[in-house]
């Protein structure tokens, strides 16, 4: 390992010695990839404790929006859809088990090439799925005439209900990335908790504990970012611009969460025409009559926001497993229960 | 029903396989069924025999096409036991309104590899089905080979090194490159192996081809047979750069990732220098890639030293690659 | 999926550029960014969504491959 990380985690060692027990949560899905690729927790003394947020857009659909969906494909209608969305729980079905029955799925990796299946298949519906980093694509994707079923949230007020629940004592902040490359650093300003945001790579993550720990020391309530090299203050204009114009803000229900205001984004009525919502109202007034809430005894919901483990769940390894997920957070690679079965 | 993860070459298929198994259970003389080939003893030298059926998609694609992998597939299976090929049979399933001109390319793919390896195509059948009822073209490749010294998978000891025969992945890479659209000079690495593990299987206490399920589901075979613990080095993995970008941006184990045309295998520590620069002669990447301890499980050590698990592979696996 | 690896822009036409990662080299919509030839981009579902100096992008890449 390099001298800079080497001097970082003996830095955390001696530091946490004045501590009790610290739980810092990395928000966002990929760095709870990193943390166990490299299996950082192995390196950190045994009071400092990671959990993994709800930061995996994939894990937090809600489940009525992937029903409707999957109504939508049974009903003849194209869907395009980035490949983790294939095995995602609905109540008695999943769009891969639609595509086994003969529909029309696609992955696409991106909004560009389901721009060009369209062509092919003119009533093509987009699934939109994902945080800031992922709707302007979708945004851009729109204006170019793309038909898309929103699903696509906004990060900063899932922060909000998580440092506002008593039941989740977390101490620190790992922020995302490249959701912050989209809406800056200084949108984090207005929680007075200890941030950072955070590169990638295993010597970004090992840094920015080692930030955290320090300004949880100094009872500092600050935001720093790390992953200068890639974040903004006041992140991508362009970006920020393509959302706004093409998207509004409401209220969004997140599986495992429940309902968290102006966290969700529907699309403008001037962009009625490639808004699937408006598109299909009655086929999905129809599909959502038959809805009802998944049965079992998953706690995604839970362990999304740091309360339980995988371990507690009592479906975990046992009916709950990458092949079986019974759950958003065994569905996705960025999920915790995915992420715990593969590297425990 | 059955599922595509099922024919992925990783924990759904094995545990397939394991029930067919139990239906088709008749074993008679013949050892080794759960290796690459399985082996019949002759009393003087064992006879080695094994299969395998290709679907692979693109038919053609950077550095071959289904006929060269379906011929080079077998040979490297009959190779990794310690066989000398002998012959083999070819099957070869075509859809109706198959383009001539490309079944006449891939014979030329057989016959080429079978010139150069002098390993005949000794019986075969060819089949036409209607359109549409198969995509494009199904080989299948059978082949017999003999040893007088079978290279077990059961073999590997604490103490001794893990090596591969070059750097792996780039069939992989080749084949996902050409699919998401991705332009890169590799190409992919499918050859036949019987020279260069001719000349070095008297040391080699077990040795796969890291095809389907890649080094993951390869090494964790030899580990779980052996009932060793093995430990790689990801200072020392064998992947070029192009690799590691891809399976990145792919989102992808890069420990999946298979190769056609390499092999791993342990060495006693005595003989892995002289193995090795014997190996460096066809490949110069050829190199250690980890050890081997008392215990069980395959584990990376990371850049920091720290260990975490590489598993068999489960979830979805890449289709159709090999 | 968050993770993106630094490519360079190779050539540019219109909202499109040709992208090498490391070796390897595919299409992505610059229309987020105000990019140039030789700029380091992160590429996130087939967009351009910030630059990079190369400086920095060495650093990612260096972290990359030293393991």
């Amino acid at each position: 390992m390099d001298k800079t990380t080497q001097q970082n985690i003996n830095e955390i060692k001696n530091m946490a010695q004045q501590l009790d027990h610290v739980k810092l949560m990395e928000l966002c899905g990929t760095h709870s990839q990193t943390i166990a690729k490299y299996n950082l927790k192995s390196l950190l003394p045994k009071n400092i404790e990671l959990i993994s947020g709800p930061g995996c857009p994939i894990c937090v659909t809600d489940q009525q929006d992937i029903d409707i969906v999957i109504g939508l494909a049974l009903n003849d209608i194209p869907i395009a859809i980035y490949g983790d969305a294939l095995t995602l729980p609905g109540r008695q079905s999943t769009l891969e088990k639609a595509k086994q029955n003969g529909k029309n799925i696609f992955i696409v990796y991106s909004t560009e090439d389901a721009l060009k299946l369209q062509k092919q298949y003119p009533k093509l519906v987009f699934f939109g799925i994902g945080f800031e980093t992922t709707t302007p694509m979708t945004a851009w994707a729109i204006k170019q005439g793309l038909t898309v079923f929103s699903s696509h949230k906004l990060f900063p007020p899932a922060m909000e209900t998580l440092l506002s629940n008593k039941d989740i004592q977390i101490n620190g902040f790992i922020n995302p990335g490249h959701v912050s490359a989209i809406i800056g650093s200084k949108i984090y300003n207005r929680f007075k908790f200890p941030q950072v945001i955070t590169g990638f790579e295993p010597e970004d993550v090992i840094e920015s504990i080692k930030l955290l720990i320090e300004m949880i020391i100094n009872k500092n309530n600050k935001v720093i970012n790390q992953y200068i090299r890639v974040v903004s203050e006041k992140g991508n204009q362009k970006a920020l611009d393509l959302i706004n114009e093409v998207f509004e803000i409401k209220d969004a229900r997140w599986r495992g969460l429940g309902s968290i205001p102006l966290s969700g984004l529907k699309i403008k009525a001037k962009f009625k025409d490639n808004d699937a919502k408006f598109i299909y109202k009655d086929l999905i007034t129809n599909i959502k009559k038959g809805f009802k809430p998944m049965e079992n005894n998953c706690i995604c919901g839970q362990i999304l926001q740091g309360i339980k483990k995988s371990n507690d769940c009592p479906l975990f390894r046992k009916t709950c497993t990458p092949e079986t997920p019974q759950g958003a957070c065994m569905v996705s690679v960025e999920g915790a229960c995915h992420i715990n079965y593969k590297y425990s | 029903m059955i599922e595509l993860e099922q024919g992925g070459g990783g924990f759904k298929n094995n545990e397939l396989i394991k029930e067919l198994r139990q239906i088709i259970n008749l074993k008679k003389d013949w050892s080794n069924i759960e290796d690459d080939s399985a082996v019949y003893d002759l009393g003087n030298q064992k006879l080695v025999f094994t299969t395998d059926a290709f679907i692979i998609d693109p038919i053609f694609f950077p550095g071959g096409d289904i006929g060269k992998i379906a011929v080079c597939g077998t040979i490297n299976d009959l190779a990794v036991m310690g066989a000398q090929p002998i012959g083999l049979s070819l099957s070869i399933v075509i859809e109706e309104g198959f383009p001539k001109k490309d079944l006449l390319k891939i014979a030329n793919s057989i016959n080429q590899i079978s010139q150069e390896t002098q390993i005949p195509i000794v019986t075969g059948d060819t089949k036409v089905i209607d359109k549409g009822k198969l995509d494009k073209i199904e080989v299948t490749t059978s082949g017999v080979g003999l040893a007088d010294n079978i290279i077990n998978n059961s073999g590997c000891q604490p103490g001794d090194n893990i090596i591969t025969s070059g750097d792996l992945g780039e069939h992989g890479l080749a084949l996902l490159a050409y699919r998401f659209d991705y332009q890169t000079k590799i190409k992919s690495d499918c050859q036949p192996l019987i020279n260069e593990i001719n000349s070095v299987k008297n040391y080699l206490t077990s040795a796969k081809d890291p095809t389907r399920g890649g080094l993951a589901a390869n090494i964790n075979e030899i580990a779980k047979k052996s009932k060793v613990k093995i430990i790689l080095d990801e200072k020392k993995l064998p992947y070029k750069k192009e690799v590691v970008a891809l399976t990145n941006l792919l989102g992808l184990d890069i420990f999946n990732l298979p190769s056609e045309g390499r092999f791993i295998a342990s060495v006693g520590q005595e003989n892995t220098e002289s193995v090795l620069n014997k190996l460096k002669e066809y490949n110069k990447e050829a190199k250690i890639i980890g050890q081997v301890e008392m215990g069980e499980g395959v584990f990376l050590k990371t850049k920091f030293n720290s260990l975490r698990k590489i598993e068999m592979p489960r979830g979805k696996l890449i289709p159709r690659i090999c | 999926m968050c993770l993106a690896i630094p490519g360079k822009i190779k050539s540019i036409s219109g909202h499109k550029a040709i992208i090498d990662y490391d070796g390897l080299e595919k299409e992505a919509n610059v229309s987020l960014i105000d990019g140039q030839v030789d700029d380091y981009v992160i590429v996130h579902a087939g967009f351009a969504i910030e630059k990079l100096s190369k400086k920095d992008a060495a650093k990612t890449l260096k972290y990359f491959n030293n393991g």
